[in-house]
């Protein structure tokens, strides 16, 4: 299992919450996208139409990764566009981590699209990001 | 009474709990929590550690206060009160709320259930078509950066100078739908780019679009309900839940950035990093309380603009104009929001989050036709259950710094929610219960089953008898628009 997500039942009754993890930091970014692209629509009947570069750096991977989520829910407002997948690299050069992203999607289509929730942001509530070992571990609660 | 802390809880009356400051190092003041014993009972834990450490926020006046639809929020809990100096005391963008100036809004109409129900389905149609829910939802407005920026500025009152209203709706708002102090330029790109299209939009959660009716065995108070234009009689009215949407949203995350780094400057420190904070005079959260003003200012306009769309719905399937139809305002509140108030301690910034303003009859800001029945209150339940109009009252203003309740309040998580029954089956039940549901995301309605909330009954209930708000009317769903 590279990496996974699952969605938390017990915390953050009014919003969503999930917890997401990796076998590397790219494994767990990877595992974070998925699931914040699920809570906005079903990414399989998402087109890929629309398409950003997209590139981050800070010197925490905790950081990196709420800038990188919080990213996804500013084009969902600022394009009005929901997602498919997006290709992640995330190094880390020695002093900071980085992140190089091409993030892909559509125009909102209520039409042909399994739309779901309208996240309006990543919240700092519970946010964490650790590692046990190999394996990365982020619980991330968006307000919707 | 077994509750879910370990914090000693006092009973000050039967409504009224009181938390004193010898139960966590830091409070500054009691908290109280205002609540039956049985919806004290039923509180999270969350609702006892935020609002205690509410109480340890600088300046605080008086107490830190829950009320009875409380739940666990950011920082602050949902339900939450508190009111600060506004010269030794902080400004807390947990304490407003991400959605600023969420809030509920009002609208009679003349027709009655009989009327309407045999256009129900293309009424909710209409509807489902000129109000945009869910996802990503664009409105119809088209907006420059200078003309959103006047919607900043000027709030519901742009939007009658566009048209989109009558002048006399300005009455019916909480600070007529502007808020003076509001800065543009404390308002940041990325905020004005999550916004600039979504005036007139819905969005999804627990917001909603709802005609409902008032029957006249559910109108508590005959003689302030027909000063509000409620008559019962099975009299249809429909009533609106939203906010700032993603530009409001914005605004808090770019300033809780900008506190987190402030509070170590002024020393400032807090239980919660969502409580995040700066002393209110200072530059920070001056040009906060800025940015937020613009938020609460769309949201009014937000809400304005929604309201001509239902109107324009109405007059299409009725054939005959709003004015006609009686579509008057009844009122629009604000439930997450700051402002600076004035009250026996003196000049105070009053933070309300998921808790709606409650003025009693002749205070100061409300409408000549409101003067004698203080200032109405609306609250929303879930889908299912219904509603209530209430009205503040000068016990409010005493005790709970002129607040109330807003809403029912969750007791089940969507995820849980959404396990429990599925979208569609929810939809085809309150369709045999006389409650058309038109929705854009099937899981998102799931999530927001009756089941998962509070008895709304029972939390109005609580603040009639504290006497902090007096209940008028129940208004009960026949159709829903949900994100």
């Amino acid at each position: 299992m590279a990496h996974s997500f699952r969605f938390l039942e017990d915390i953050a009754v009014a919003d969503i919450a999930f917890e997401a993890e990796g076998d590397s930091a790219l494994e767990l970014f990877q595992a974070a996208t998925d699931a914040l692209l699920e809570t906005l629509a079903d990414p399989s009947t998402v087109a890929m139409t629309w398409e950003r570069d997209i590139e981050h750096a800070a010197m925490g991977l905790d950081e990196l990764l709420f800038e990188w989520l919080s990213d996804l829910v500013y084009w969902k407002d600022a394009a009005g566009v929901v997602f498919h997948d997006a290709d992640l690299s995330v190094v880390h050069d020695g002093i900071r981590w980085k992140l190089m992203a091409v993030l892909r999607g559509a125009p909102v289509d209520q039409t042909t699209q399994t739309l779901r929730n309208d996240v309006k942001g990543v919240t700092k509530h519970l946010y964490e990001v650790t590692q046990q070992g190999v394996r990365w571990y982020a619980k991330v609660v968006v307000d919707v | 009474m077994t509750l879910n802390t370990d914090m000693r809880v006092n009973r000050i009356t039967d409504e009224v709990w009181e938390i004193p400051v010898t139960e966590k190092a830091g409070m500054l003041a009691p908290a109280r929590i205002y609540a039956t014993p049985g919806i004290l009972q039923a509180m999270d834990r969350g609702v006892f550690e935020q609002v205690t450490n509410v109480a340890c926020l600088p300046g605080i006046a008086r107490y830190a206060l829950c009320m009875p639809d409380g739940h666990w929020g950011y920082g602050f809990p949902i339900g939450g009160v508190a009111a600060f100096d506004t010269t030794s005391g902080i400004i807390s963008p947990g304490g407003v709320g991400y959605d600023v100036n969420c809030g509920m809004r009002l609208i009679r109409t003349d027709l009655t259930l009989e009327d309407v129900q045999p256009k129900l389905e293309r009424l909710m149609t209409e509807l489902f078509r000129r109000v945009p829910a869910g996802v990503g939802a664009a409105g119809f407005v088209r907006l420059d950066r200078d003309a959103f920026e006047r919607v900043m500025t000027h709030g519901a009152r742009w939007c009658i100078e566009e048209g989109y209203g009558w002048h006399r709706d300005l009455a019916h708002m909480e600070d007529r739908g502007c808020i003076v102090g509001a800065d543009p330029s404390t308002v940041s790109d990325h905020a004005v780019a999550r916004g600039i299209n979504q005036l007139g939009t819905l969005g999804s959660g627990n917001h909603y679009l709802e005609v409902q009716v008032v029957s006249s065995n559910r109108v508590f108070d005959l003689e302030t309900a027909s000063a509000l234009g409620i008559i019962g009689q099975d009299q249809v009215v429909v009533m609106v839940h939203c906010g700032s949407r993603g530009f409001g949203h914005q605004v808090a995350s770019d300033y809780l950035k900008v506190f987190e780094k402030a509070m170590r400057r002024y020393g400032i420190f807090v239980k919660d990093q969502q409580l995040a904070c700066a002393p209110f005079r200072s530059p920070e959260g001056q040009e906060y309380f800025s940015a937020m003003n613009c938020a609460a200012n769309t949201a009014f306009a937000n809400r304005q603009v929604i309201t001509h769309q239902i109107r324009e719905a109405f007059a299409s399937v009725f054939g005959t104009s709003a004015e006609e139809l009686g579509m008057e305002l009844v009122y629009d509140v604000a439930h997450n929001i700051a402002k600076v108030e004035r009250y026996a301690e003196g000049e105070l910034l009053v933070h309300r989050k998921g808790s709606t303003r409650a003025f009693g009859p002749g205070s100061p800001g409300l409408p000549w036709d409101f003067q004698k029945t203080g200032q109405p209150v609306i609250c929303g339940g879930s889908m299912e259950t219904g509603s209530y109009l209430l009205v503040g009252t000068d016990r409010a203003v005493d005790e709970t710094f002129g607040s109330t309740m807003h809403g029912s309040g969750r007791t089940m998580s969507r995820a849980q929610a959404k396990k429990a029954i599925r979208g569609e089956q929810l939809q085809q039940e309150m369709k045999r219960r006389g409650i058309l549901v038109k929705a854009v995301s099937m899981s998102g309605l799931a999530e927001e089953a009756g089941f998962a909330y509070k008895n709304i009954s029972d939390v109005v209930e609580t603040v009639d008898r504290a006497g902090i708000t007096k209940k008028v009317a129940e208004l009960r769903p026949i159709g829903n628009i949900k994100g």
